[in-house]
């Protein structure tokens, strides 16, 4: 029966962020905060192998304070317990520094047979997490993962590739990152709403993870965000022989090496 | 510190890489080794400016199990970057090696650049809405998609090319490999598109597309109306927000006006061509090259050019 670890990340919800068109400065004093979307189908996926085989479920979030207003809706989710970091670093962390502290709580926390994340956080995109998580604990990873299955000890996965699926196989604990077509997160009852006030949640402090001060110093640092603007070549072929332009049109699509 | 390394199992990415590579070579001054999975891809390497091609030898062939492989050659050298081609199989690799190396790592850089001795790097945020500068202290890693860079040309001398005997990773054990880029059903995945809309008149026109696409290698894909309104063509085709998103490297617009809700879906794309009678629509301005003319007239001459 396995043991598994969700790791996810409390957001905020890139719909409700705004581009100020003056500046192209984003204004986020709108945006409400969300557990990450294929965060979201990593917790899905723990939860739904753990209700078919038995085993646990525990999640396990690092961030600001912001995380606290995360616990309700995660443990709606599924998860039976939840672990919350919540540090001033969070603030400028890269995912160097989230992989250092989430894989330095999980040390902590004990062994797990499968520990999941999404691909991907929605507003930074990183998709770094699961692999760094793995080579800092010396676990196998397997990432983009569309299929899961679980017999025993022995853990597979269809991994879905630019052009290829592949299966693979490993002997657990192992990392994984889910892709969001895994599975379709469900919409918590209002019973698991109110069943989750009385799940327990425990805060760990990144003081007692025995970080180094260096470990939670960004090695990646924003320096601007700036909104986004379609910058396109625009070349348009006007000319009012449509051969002339069909042949225009040739000729840039062979220098972009496209037939 | 020194020493520039680049990696991708895609050949041709890879060739791709030596570009933004051979540039900071020119700030940094340090030399390029370019890391390998087959013999000819190093020697091709060695070719276009790589100082050193490194053949990564195994016997397992699972590119990810080459992480530890790639990870000591570039800590061995005491490398100040390492540029992966970002395939899905090289973030998964880059973000394991720039972990091993307790350093940062950009994904998906735009542009590359050295200041204050550090990577200044480009990169898109918040599901394309935002672009981001950031610096990362060396050793950094950054991954690098498809067509962002153009390979470089031939150099002068060719680098030396080495072989070296590698670990893969022995805990994963690969299975059925199924390709999928000929299955046609999953146009996320397509490299090429062509995107059809109501500038169609009638389902039987489709034709035309369907033979630019054939003529592309391309897959179709179509706009809300198409799919939802006309059932022309499956809803699993239509581009937009409530739709699919892709990325293809040719995101071939005919018949469409260029709506934001379905360009949400598509702006991502490598190139955006656009095909419409009409001179004002958006679509125009989201397109890299576009032709002002009647589908009708256009999508067979082009058909026709394309074959040759």
């Amino acid at each position: 029966m396995p043991k598994c670890l969700v790791c996810y990340k409390w957001t905020l919800d890139e719909q409700d962020i705004k581009v100020k068109p003056e500046d192209l400065s984003l204004d986020s004093s709108r945006a409400k905060g969300k557990i990450s979307d294929f965060d979201r189908n990593a917790i899905e996926e723990a939860t739904r192998i753990v209700e078919k085989q038995g085993g646990a479920v525990e999640a396990l979030t690092y961030g600001t304070s912001a995380v606290k207003q995360s616990l309700k809706d995660l443990l709606s989710r599924g998860p039976g317990k939840a672990y919350w970091i919540a540090d001033a670093s969070a603030e400028h962390a890269d995912a160097s520094v989230t992989a250092n502290v989430l894989a330095a709580a999980i040390r902590k926390l004990g062994q797990y047979d499968l520990i999941l994340c999404g691909e991907g956080s929605s507003d930074l995109f990183n998709q770094q997490t699961a692999p760094r998580i793995a080579a800092l604990l010396g676990l196998p990873c397997l990432s983009f993962v569309q299929k899961l299955t679980v017999e025993g000890d022995t853990v597979q996965a269809t991994r879905k590739l630019e052009d290829s699926t592949e299966v693979v196989t490993v002997k657990g604990p192992v990392v994984i990152s889910v892709l969001s077509e895994i599975n379709k997160p469900r919409i918590p009852t209002l019973k698991q709403v109110l069943g989750a006030a009385k799940k327990p949640n425990e805060e760990i402090k990144a003081a007692d993870l025995g970080l180094k001060a260096e470990d939670l110093q960004p090695k990646a640092v924003r320096q601007s965000v700036k909104g986004f603007v379609m910058q396109r070549k625009n070349v348009i072929y006007k000319e009012s022989s449509a051969a002339d332009n069909v042949a225009k049109l040739t000729v840039s699509l062979a220098a972009e090496g496209l037939c | 510190m020194a020493g520039i390394f680049v990696f991708s199992e895609d050949s041709a990415l890879a060739k791709q890489l030596l570009t933004p590579a051979l540039e900071l070579k020119k700030s940094l001054a340090q030399p390029v080794t370019a890391l390998a999975l087959n013999e000819a891809d190093a020697k091709e390497l060695a070719t276009l400016g790589a100082d050193k091609a490194v053949v990564l030898e195994s016997g397992n062939k699972w590119a990810e199990g080459f992480a530890e492989a790639i990870y000591s050659q570039v800590s061995g050298a005491g490398a100040s970057i390492l540029l992966v081609g970002g395939t899905l199989r090289g973030k998964h690799v880059a973000a394991y090696v720039a972990a091993k190396l307790n350093a940062g790592m950009t994904t998906d850089a735009k542009t590359l650049k050295i200041e204050d001795r550090k990577l200044l790097a480009t990169r898109v945020l918040y599901a394309g809405l935002a672009v981001g500068e950031e610096l990362v202290a060396l050793p950094a890693v950054a991954t690098i998609r498809a067509r962002t860079f153009v390979a470089p040309p031939a150099a002068a001398t060719a680098g030396v090319v080495e072989t070296v005997a590698v670990e893969g990773d022995a805990r994963v054990s690969l299975g059925e490999v199924t390709s999928t880029s000929a299955a046609g059903v999953d146009i996320s995945a397509a490299t090429k598109l062509v995107s059809v809309g109501r500038g169609f008149r009638k389902q039987e026109d489709l034709k035309l597309a369907e033979d630019l696409s054939g003529a592309l290698k391309a897959e179709m894909s179509c706009t809300r109306g198409v799919a939802e309104d006309e059932h022309w063509l499956p809803i699993e085709r239509y581009i937009g927000i409530s739709g699919q998103t892709v990325k293809p490297e040719l995101y071939l617009a005919v018949g469409l006006s260029g709506q934001v809700q379905h360009m949400v879906g598509c702006r991502e794309s490598k190139v955006i061509v656009a095909v419409n009678n009409d001179e004002r629509a958006p679509i125009f301005e989201a397109a890299d090259y576009g032709i002002v003319g009647d589908l009708y007239e256009v999508l067979p001459l082009l058909t026709a050019a394309l074959r040759k």
